[in-house]
């Protein structure tokens, strides 16, 4: 070990203090607008997950206090907070419900799709010779419009919540397997790949540590972008009658139903949809500032 | 000192074409010749120096012989055990024995990976560290580059050019490896910090004994670490020889106007005319013969028509049908005078902070 020595001695180490570095989610509640919409994004997910324990009423009830507005409104009660719908249910008690189901559909679609269209695209920028069979295939399915493709599944198996998942599953896979190639396109020019394969990796390793890894937060964003985007087609499938159907709530199909009395009982379509805008927007800036904290060359 | 007897790395007529796929069909329609026929030695702790203009086919001899390219042909022996036909998982576990350094600092690290990371992935991949004992190798390995522990902690980013070299030379060192590619380890770097990281290469070579191919197109730096030269001309070796033949007794017009070309800071001061003319020919149609003539400036009839091969002449060797009569023509043009004052300069500085990086240690 001694003549390792003499070599490192010949230059002086330099002498710093070692960083602080902000753990990522601490960085993350710095950002005042992303702690915002994350404390309401967990609010509104408490609320959907426990929405048997919190609501006052059964939603698929219907009782005679019909088209009862808000508390804050004249005539409002305290009984119904946010009123009640055409057929007289706890439109705060739907609210809960619906949201649940709306969560459900998007997570589990934009998982699905996201996922998978991912894992194409990386594949497809790291196995050149698959990318223009595969980018191909992906044309194929992003000329199919989700709704499109939401109608012909509910024409072959009824409508539900499974066909408006698969469909929007599908309809994500195409957009997220383009941008995660030309992320990964991007990332695969740069030297440090070959120096990975210089260094003996496997492919999977390669693939895994440095690919991925350089990828992640980019399409994570994409990812949580597009899952404002799916909650807002899946709403509007709900919305054409194509997602669950009734007594089932579900925040689309609320605004769908609210549409008959929008004039003398305005609040039973506008609180479903300002619901769907709220998920939304908290969805969108969280997701943008997810992806300003997980890139280390940002966070300092 | 260098002893070819018993090589390191043997390069027998090492080829890379790149095909060129035009249309619909992608068929071929033309190949790029960026390497031909090259072949080349080096002795352990020797240091051979390729050096040639950009685009010359230096970078992709490097690549081609570590494999990173895929050869078209040619055969690469590493301490006598071929490795063109090693298979993806022999040819990975070979990867212990050569290393590569990059030219861009900033380039050619994984940003997402601290220091750490960096070194345990080579360190654990070939079994050099244990899980146990990391923490300690990867300190030994800063420690080798002039970098500390507490670097180990974090990211690429963090660091200046300088240093990203020096882990980069560090990554390149981990599994103790008998031969390193340099690719232009110091041009992306200040000239300040070059003579840290030509110095630091110097004691690691010395300390371990590794072979270098160190690829430039710096003639001052070539000059300070090189024991033998090798210069590239459209994908071929045109010269090879001593480092202080080469550089005091040049004998192809390629290798004098080369030297002659070194970059200068004072553009009024009276350059010599012997500077190459005009462009490289394109490597996807090189020239009949000699594929320097259209630009040499000593052509004859001869060279446009057959195509020297590279033989003895003197204590080099050559690839020019003029090499002796040149040989006749250029003495007392000797040593320094083909230096320009830049490169002078340039290689006292090298050499002094050399000096006293020796005097401190």
């Amino acid at each position: 070990m001694s003549t390792i020595e003499t070599a490192a001695t010949a230059i002086q180490p330099i002498e710093e203090d070692a960083p602080r570095r902000l753990v990522w989610w601490k960085a993350l509640l710095a950002d005042r607008a992303a702690a915002i919409a994350l404390i309401v994004l967990l609010i509104i997910v408490a609320g959907s997950v426990f929405a048997p324990l919190i609501a006052p009423h059964n939603p698929f009830t219907s009782s005679r206090s019909v088209m009862v507005p808000p508390v804050w409104a004249e005539r409002g009660s305290w009984e119904h907070i946010l009123g009640t719908d055409g057929q007289g249910r706890d439109i705060f008690s739907r609210i809960l419900y619906g949201t649940r189901l709306t969560l459900i559909i998007g997570v589990v679609a934009v998982g699905l799709g996201g996922v998978l269209g991912s894992l194409l695209g990386l594949l497809s920028a790291f196995y050149k010779s698959i990318d223009p069979y595969m980018m191909r295939l992906m044309d194929m399915l992003l000329s199919f419009p989700a709704i499109l493709l939401g109608l012909a599944l509910v024409a072959v198996f009824g409508a539900g919540a499974v066909p408006v998942i698969i469909a929007l599953a599908i309809s994500t896979v195409p957009d997220c397997a383009r941008i995660a190639r030309s992320i990964a396109v991007g990332v695969m020019e740069q030297e440090f790949i070959e120096a990975g394969r210089a260094v003996g990796l496997s492919d999977g390793q390669l693939f895994r540590r440095y690919l991925l890894r350089n990828c992640i937060s980019s399409i994570m964003i994409f990812i949580s972008l597009r899952f404002g985007q799916v909650i807002l087609i899946g709403a509007a499938l709900s919305f054409l009658g194509l997602g669950a159907s009734p007594p089932t709530a579900e925040l689309g199909m609320m605004a769908a139903q609210g549409r008959d009395y929008l004039l003398f009982a305005p609040h039973i379509a506008v609180i479903p949809s300002v619901m769907i805008f709220i998920i939304v927007l908290a969805a969108n800036i969280t997701g943008d500032a997810l992806r300003d904290v997980l890139d280390p060359r940002i966070r300092n | 000192m260098t002893d070819l007897a018993t090589p390191v790395l043997d390069v027998r007529n090492l080829t890379k074409h790149f095909p060129i796929r035009r249309g619909v069909l992608r068929r071929v329609v033309g190949n790029v010749e960026a390497v031909t026929d090259v072949s080349f030695k080096v002795a352990p702790g020797e240091t051979l120096a390729v050096v040639g203009e950009s685009g010359c086919g230096k970078s992709t001899t490097g690549r081609a012989l570590l494999r990173l390219i895929e050869p078209t042909s040619g055969q690469v022996m590493l301490d006598g055990a071929d490795v063109t036909n090693l298979s993806r998982n022999a040819l990975r576990q070979a990867r212990r024995r050569m290393q590569i350094i990059f030219q861009d600092p900033y380039g050619s690290l994984n940003p997402r990976m601290t220091v750490r990371e960096a070194l345990s992935e080579p360190l654990l991949l070939h079994g050099v560290a244990t899980p146990a004992n990391l923490d300690a190798k990867v300190a030994e390995v800063l420690r080798l580059c002039g970098l500390s522990k507490f670097h180990a902690e974090r990211y690429p980013h963090e660091f200046s050019g300088g240093q990203r070299q020096r882990v980069g030379i560090a990554r390149a060192l981990a599994t103790r490896p008998r031969l390193i590619v340099c690719d232009e380890p110091v041009s992306a770097l200040d000239v300040s910090v070059q003579a840290q990281i030509v110095n630091l290469l110097q004691d690691i070579q010395r300390e371990l004994g590794i072979a270098y191919v160190f690829i430039s197109h710096d003639l001052a730096v070539v000059r300070h670490i090189a024991n033998r030269v090798a210069v590239m001309y459209l994908g071929r070796i045109v010269e090879e020889a001593a480092a202080k033949d080469l550089f005091a007794s040049p004998r192809h017009p390629y290798t004098r106007s080369l030297i002659a070309a070194a970059p200068r800071p004072d553009p009024n001061v009276k350059r010599e005319r012997i500077a190459v003319e005009g462009d490289a020919p394109s490597a996807m149609a090189p020239p009949s013969g000699c594929s320097f003539h259209p630009r040499c400036p000593i052509a004859v009839e001869r060279c446009k028509v057959e195509r020297p091969v590279l033989r003895q002449a003197g204590t080099s060797t050559v690839a020019c049908h003029l090499a002796e009569s040149q040989d006749a023509h250029m003495t007392g043009a000797v040593d320094k005078h083909h230096l320009n004052q830049t490169l002078i300069r340039r290689l006292e500085m090298l050499q002094a902070a050399r000096q006293k990086s020796r005097d401190t240690a």
